[in-house]
Parts: C-alpha cells; sequence; structure tokens
C-alpha cells in the first residue's frame, strides 16, 4: 500500500470518530437543552398558575369592595376595582395583564328589609340549583350551612400579553360565583368588630355541653400564640401588624365585616323603618304610642306575647334606659317575625328583656343594650343577636341562631344549650340579613 | 500513479509522521475517554424492585414523566375543594407532632369518600380532620413504619369525589450488593365527567396509575437540603370551638434529573424542583 494511501484511510477514520463524536455531544447537548425547556416549561405552568389564582383573587377583593355586607362598601365602579388592582401588582419584565373591556354589573344582594329572593338548601354535585363543588371548601363550608341564594357566575377575561415569550401569551378567564348566605345559617357566632369595636385575640369560653350536636361555629380570632393560646406559631409572623392569612377572608366576611354592618346605624333604622310602616313601633320615651298586636303595656313594662304579635317587625325602643321587656313564647308555630329593642342609653342603663315559656315561632330577636335573664329554663326556637353591650343570665335551651360579641360572652353568665335547627333556618331565611360570599376560579 | 494536483510530494518526512502519530494518538485517547465517560453518564441502569423498573438518577426519561405528572397534580390541585395529605411529619401538632406518620397504602383506589358527604363542613379543615371522619374508610389503608418520605396526597371535589390519588414511597433496599434509595411517584387521576368516578388509565402503559416515576440512587448520594416528604403546618387547633386549622402542607417529591442526590462538597444544595406548599382548603 502507498504512503498516501495510508493517509487518506486515516484521515477517513479520523474524520468518521470525529463525526460520530459530534453527533454523541450533540445529542447530549440536546438531552440537557431538552430537560431544561422542560424544566422551564413547567416552570412557566406553574408560575402561571399562580399568576392567574392571582388575578381571581383581584376579581374577589374588587367584588367584594363594592358589594360586601359591611360597612361604607366602595362607591368606586368594579372596573376600577379591578384596574387598581391590577395596576399595584408587579408581573415579570414584558409581561402585561389587561382586563377585557366587557365587566360584567353585579347583582343586587336584597335581604330585608328588602324583598330578598328566596333562600334555598345547595348541595355540593347539582344540576339545578348548581353544586358548589369545585367553588372552594371554605365558601362551600358557609354557603352550605343552610339555606342561601346562589346569585350566579359573572366573567371576566383578562389578556395576558409577554413580549419577551409571546408563546407564554394567555387569556385568563375568571369565573366569579357569588352567594348571599343568611347570618342564621351559622348557629353560632361570637363576632368581632374591627372598625367599631374590637376583633377577638382569643374564643371566649364554652362550658361543655353548650353546644349540641351538628352545631356550627364560627369565631375568628387572632393568629398569635400569645393572644391566643389555640394558635400555632407555625405561620405567624411575629414582626409587624398582624396579617390574618387569607384563608380567613370569608370567615372574616361572615363574623366581622357583616355584624359591622348589622349593627350599624344604616341597618338598625332600615329594620326600625320596616316597623314604622306597619305601626309597630314602641317608644318607650314616646307620648303616643300606637297599640301593637301581640304588645301589652304597663308602665315602663311592656309585655310582648310571641303567640299573638301580627307584625312582621315590632320595634322597641328604649333611649334612656328605663323600660322592661317580656318576652313570652308562643307554644306553636306561626310566621316568623322580628323584634328589635333598641336602647341608645348608654351607660345610663339596659333595657331589661326576660324570656319566658317556651317559644315554637320563629323569630329574630335583635337585642340592643339589654340585661337578658332566661327564667322556667325555656326552649326557643329563632335566633338571637346580642349587641356588644349585651349581656344573658339563666338557663335556656335554644334552637336556632346564637351571635354575640366576643368580647362580652355570655357564656360564662348563661346556662346555654344550642341546638341546630334547619326548620329555623329555613323559617327566618327571608328575614334574615345576608352575606355576599364570593368564589372566583381561573382557568387559562 | 500519483495524483496530478501534488506534483513533488511524496509524503510526511520522519519528523511529520511521529508528530501525526503522537497528536493522533492523544486526540483518540481523549475522545475515548471523553465518549466513554459520556456514555457511563448516559447509560441508565435499571433495577426491578417490587416488580418495577427503576431508573438510577439522573434519568431524562423519568424526569419527562415526572413533568407530565406534576403538570397534573397541579391542575388538580388547582381545581380541588379540599387537598388532604396523608403522611409525613406533624400531621397534628400535639397528637402527632414529629411524625412519620402513617400513608395510605399503595392498594387504596376508592373514587369517593364516602364518610364525608353529608358531614359538617367546618370540620374538614385539616387533614388530619379528614382522616377522623374517614377513619373507617381510610383506617385500614393505612401503612406500618411509614418512611419519612412517604405520604398520599387526595385531591376532593365537595366532600366526597376523589379527583386525583397521588402517592411517594421510598424504600431502602439492597440490590446487586449496593445500597441503593429508591423513590416511586404515582399519581391515579379520577374522572367525574360522567357522573362517577372512573380511574383514568395512562397514557403511555394504558393501566393505572395514570401517570408514575420511579427512580434510584446510590444510598450515600440520597443527601438532600430539602428531603422528599411532607410537613404540616397549622393555624390552630381548639377543641373547644372545634377549630382544627392546617395551613399549608409543604410537600416536596423525588426529582429524578439535575438535582438529584447531593454532592457533599457541591456548592449549590440539592432542592427537589416538585416542591409545594399546597393549601388543604382553599
Amino acid at each position: 500500500m502507498k504512503p498516501g494511501d495510508n493517509r487518506g484511510m486515516a484521515s477517513v477514520a479520523v474524520l468518521l470518530f470525529a463525526i460520530v463524536a459530534m453527533m454523541i455531544l450533540m445529542a447530549n447537548f440536546k438531552l440537557n437543552s431538552a430537560v431544561a425547556a422542560s424544566s422551564d416549561a413547567f416552570d412557566a405552568y406553574n408560575s402561571q398558575l399562580v399568576e392567574k389564582n392571582g388575578i381571581a383573587q383581584i376579581v374577589k377583593e374588587s367584588v367584594l369592595a363594592v358589594g360586601e355586607t359591611a360597612l361604607a362598601p366602595s362607591g368606586n365602579s368594579l372596573q376600577a376595582e379591578i384596574q387598581n388592582r391590577l395596576g399595584s401588582m408587579n408581573f415579570p419584565a414584558g409581561v402585561t395583564v389587561a382586563l377585557g373591556a366587557a365587566v360584567p354589573a353585579l347583582p343586587a344582594n336584597p335581604f330585608f328589609p328588602s324583598v330578598p329572593p328566596a333562600a334555598s338548601q345547595l348541595a355540593y354535585f347539582s344540576a339545578a340549583p348548581r353544586g358548589l363543588a369545585g367553588m372552594g371548601g371554605l365558601l362551600a363550608s358557609l354557603a352550605i350551612q343552610g339555606p342561601a341564594v346562589d346569585l350566579g357566575r359573572y366573567v371576566f377575561t383578562f389578556a395576558r400579553t409577554d413580549s419577551n415569550s409571546p408563546n407564554d401569551s394567555q387569556t385568563y378567564v375568571v369565573n366569579a360565583d357569588l352567594f348571599s348566605v343568611p347570618l342564621t345559617d351559622v348557629d353560632v357566632v361570637a363576632y368581632g368588630l374591627p372598625a367599631t369595636g374590637s376583633i377577638p385575640l382569643a374564643a371566649p369560653a364554652v362550658p361543655v355541653g353548650t353546644f349540641g350536636s351538628g352545631v356550627s361555629e364560627l369565631v375568628v380570632t387572632s393568629n398569635n400564640p400569645a393572644s391566643d393560646p389555640t394558635a400555632w406559631p407555625d405561620l405567624y409572623a411575629g414582626s409587624g401588624p398582624e396579617t390574618l392569612p387569607y384563608q380567613f377572608r370569608n370567615a372574616v366576611s361572615f363574623a366581622w365585616n357583616a355584624y359591622e354592618y348589622l349593627w350599624g346605624a344604616g341597618y338598625q333604622d332600615a329594620i326600625l323603618g320596616a316597623a314604622a310602616g306597619d305601626q309597630a313601633v314602641y317608644d318607650f320615651s314616646g307620648a303616643n304610642n300606637p297599640v301593637i298586636a301581640g304588645v301589652s303595656v304597663s308602665g315602663n313594662a311592656l309585655t310582648i306575647d310571641c303567640s299573638a304579635v301580627q307584625s312582621q317587625v315590632v320595634a322597641i325602643v328604649d333611649a334612656e334606659g328605663v323600660g322592661s321587656v317580656s318576652i313570652e313564647g308562643s307554644p306553636a308555630g306561626g310566621n316568623p317575625f322580628i323584634l328589635l329593642i333598641r336602647n341608645t342609653a348608654g351607660s345610663l342603663g339596659q333595657t331589661q328583656v326576660a324570656f319566658s315559656g317556651n317559644n315554637h315561632r320563629a323569630a329574630i330577636f335583635y337585642l340592643e343594650n339589654a340585661a337578658v335573664t332566661f327564667s322556667g329554663s325555656p326552649q326557643i326556637q329563632g335566633a338571637l343577636f346580642l349587641d356588644r353591650t349585651s349581656g344573658a343570665t339563666g338557663t335556656v335551651t335554644w334552637f336556632g341562631h346564637l351571635s354575640f360579641y366576643a368580647a362580652a360572652s355570655p357564656l360564662g353568665t348563661l346556662n346555654l344549650t344550642l341546638e341546630d335547627a334547619p326548620a329555623v333556618k329555613n323559617a327566618l331565611s327571608a328575614l334574615a340579613p345576608r352575606v355576599l360570599l364570593v368564589s372566583t376560579t381561573a382557568t387559562r | 500513479m500519483k495524483p496530478a494536483a501534488f506534483p513533488g510530494r511524496a509524503g510526511f518526512s520522519l519528523v511529520e509522521g511521529t508528530v501525526a502519530l503522537v497528536v493522533t494518538a492523544i486526540m483518540m485517547g481523549a475522545l475515548t475517554s471523553a465518549m466513554g465517560s459520556l456514555f457511563q453518564s448516559q447509560a441508565q441502569p435499571q433495577v426491578s424492585f417490587q416488580s418495577h423498573a427503576y431508573s438510577l438518577a439522573p434519568s431524562f426519561q423519568n424526569f419527562r414523566q415526572a413533568v407530565d405528572l406534576h403538570a397534573a397534580f397541579a391542575q388538580t390541585v388547582d381545581q380541588a375543594d379540599n387537598v388532604i395529605v396523608i403522611g409525613g411529619t406533624r400531621s397534628h401538632p400535639t397528637a402527632d407532632p414529629n411524625g412519620p406518620s402513617s400513608a395510605l397504602a399503595e392498594t387504596f383506589s376508592a373514587t369517593s369518600l364516602t364518610a364525608a358527604a353529608g358531614s359538617d363542613a367546618f370540620q374538614g379543615f385539616s387533614s388530619w380532620d379528614q382522616l377522623e371522619l374517614n377513619g373507617a374508610q381510610l383506617a385500614p389503608y393505612l401503612t406500618t413504619h411509614p418512611d419519612p418520605a412517604d405520604f398520599t396526597i387526595l385531591t376532593v371535589q365537595g366532600q366526597s369525589h376523589i379527583t386525583s390519588i397521588t402517592q411517594q414511597r421510598r424504600y431502602t433496599a439492597a440490590i446487586n450488593g449496593q445500597n441503593v434509595v429508591l423513590y416511586e411517584v404515582t399519581l391515579q387521576a379520577i374522572d367525574w365527567s360522567s357522573g362517577s368516578g372512573v380511574p383514568t388509565a395512562s397514557p403511555l402503559t394504558g393501566s393505572n396509575p395514570t401517570y408514575f416515576y420511579r427512580t434510584y440512587y446510590n444510598a450515600s448520594e440520597d443527601a438532600w437540603s430539602q428531603p422528599p416528604g411532607a410537613t404540616h403546618y397549622w393555624y390552630r387547633t381548639d377543641p373547644a370551638w372545634d377549630r382544627d386549622q392546617e395551613g399549608p402542607t409543604r410537600v416536596i417529591f423525588a426529582d429524578p434529573y439535575v438535582l438529584a442526590g447531593q454532592d457533599p462538597l457541591a456548592q449549590i444544595a440539592a432542592v427537589s424542583r416538585f416542591s409545594y406548599f399546597l393549601p388543604q382548603t382553599r
């Protein structure tokens, strides 16, 4: 073989070897490249899941800002609320998220004394009314406790554009599901008043046996173990003002904000107005009071016979704290009604309110600045709302709803047995204040 | 006959030839060594354990399967009303503060939590409560001697519809004279679109589970900055007001690629990319 042929063969061998080596190196490069690309795609997918859920939260907070059952909701339009929140968000470089032009109008959330839509028991899985499954356990846990109203689904679209990565441009669709839930659906609420009072740092003590089987209880307290011994420090940030985790948002709507609204002058006046329309307001300080069916008067003492009340609302006004009211239960059922005892006397004196006799006619009792006693261990169906200055003593078995200011819990002085009563919830749903709850879910 | 294009060239000189030979030998040696290393690193040794094939990490095939699994997992978590994490540490701050607690056996394949349907919705705010609530159904499946990395995650819609069952198991074994640690991650998706729960078959195998990956490490390499497993975090436990309020659970799955195993000398600690902070309720 000639030297030139040897050189050629060697060159070919080296070339082949080099090609194979290059192919292997290329394959390895592509493998690592594919891992990196897959990893990036997975990270992008996950980050967009978080991003879309953040947008959903913006919609939820905006809806609540406009329509929550709370004192002084925002006067802004829903679009403005969403834009404000969107504008305060920081997105990655090159990414913009824009609210679509068509922003749906939200429904009203009417409840007594406005004419409310009929409430019905919702289910997790149902075609009509639609089921609650998929709307989140935190909302469903409240909306399933008794009759509620499905106010419908409202759809918001957001265009996400990414100038650096056009493939990551998306359309986020946020579905906002609105529900109106009577406050009386939850059996016991130890509420807080973040604006006009305080929020409960810790839950009130509960004597053993107070709450019967199936009783739903709601209290939202501090996450700081130093304030609430039941709290764990796992996720508590000790510095700065305490911020409750978002998990408690719905519960706060129910147990704090709705009670600010309920005990606010606006709603109290609305109930008083409804009673006035029925000529069913008795004023201890008034010279001329109407004759009200079921109400008898003896000096500053009133007796209310629940079986004889005919008005849908009866209001007793005690601006000087001089009155006493005896409430006699109805042995038979009947149309539910509201009894409002409004005492604006403050430290001048509480209205003495005494319950006696079993009551089978469901009623809502709003008692302001009242000293409540139960005599004869009555069994009472209804909803008892105690304001921040009211207290209670005696022994009672209550079927239905009880709510009280957590910082003025009556459970230390009241020998109470409370039972869940679905029939009472149903009966009172047309008269009870209702809380707007919102679930938002987003798709991409 | 000489090529006409190379007139006068009779061949390399002795020096040229020697240099060429040495250079070629060095090149060939280097390439052979490099490719040997390459093949070694790219080769995918597998072992068989409990009738399943496990690939030595890092494994690209496992990584692809892991991405598919976790994309499905993230989606099903996103659509769940409740995420029940069974196993791990601190499943209850006082009743089980240290763990590891039992997971559900891999034979668990129910599509519904029958005991939970119709129960008080306020009582489902922790995985611990869910486990108690559904105790009669789940207790027979609780594993004995669980590994700290073991857990079972149920995603649930409503109170009862299980939409996925995700399992992680860590095993230790001596295989072919080598101590190894094996990780198995499976996800069984359950489709309720027909109105009843139907397990979704794997697009790869046509059988259950829907997604899986199985990987192993030499025992000495199974060192992580954040070890695989589940850690429960709690907001509150309050028997008086029936408030067992669990916070998000940190869940770390085994990562079959790139960051698998930790080199003690490495500057960057091994952390799985498949790590989650899962809210128990949403």
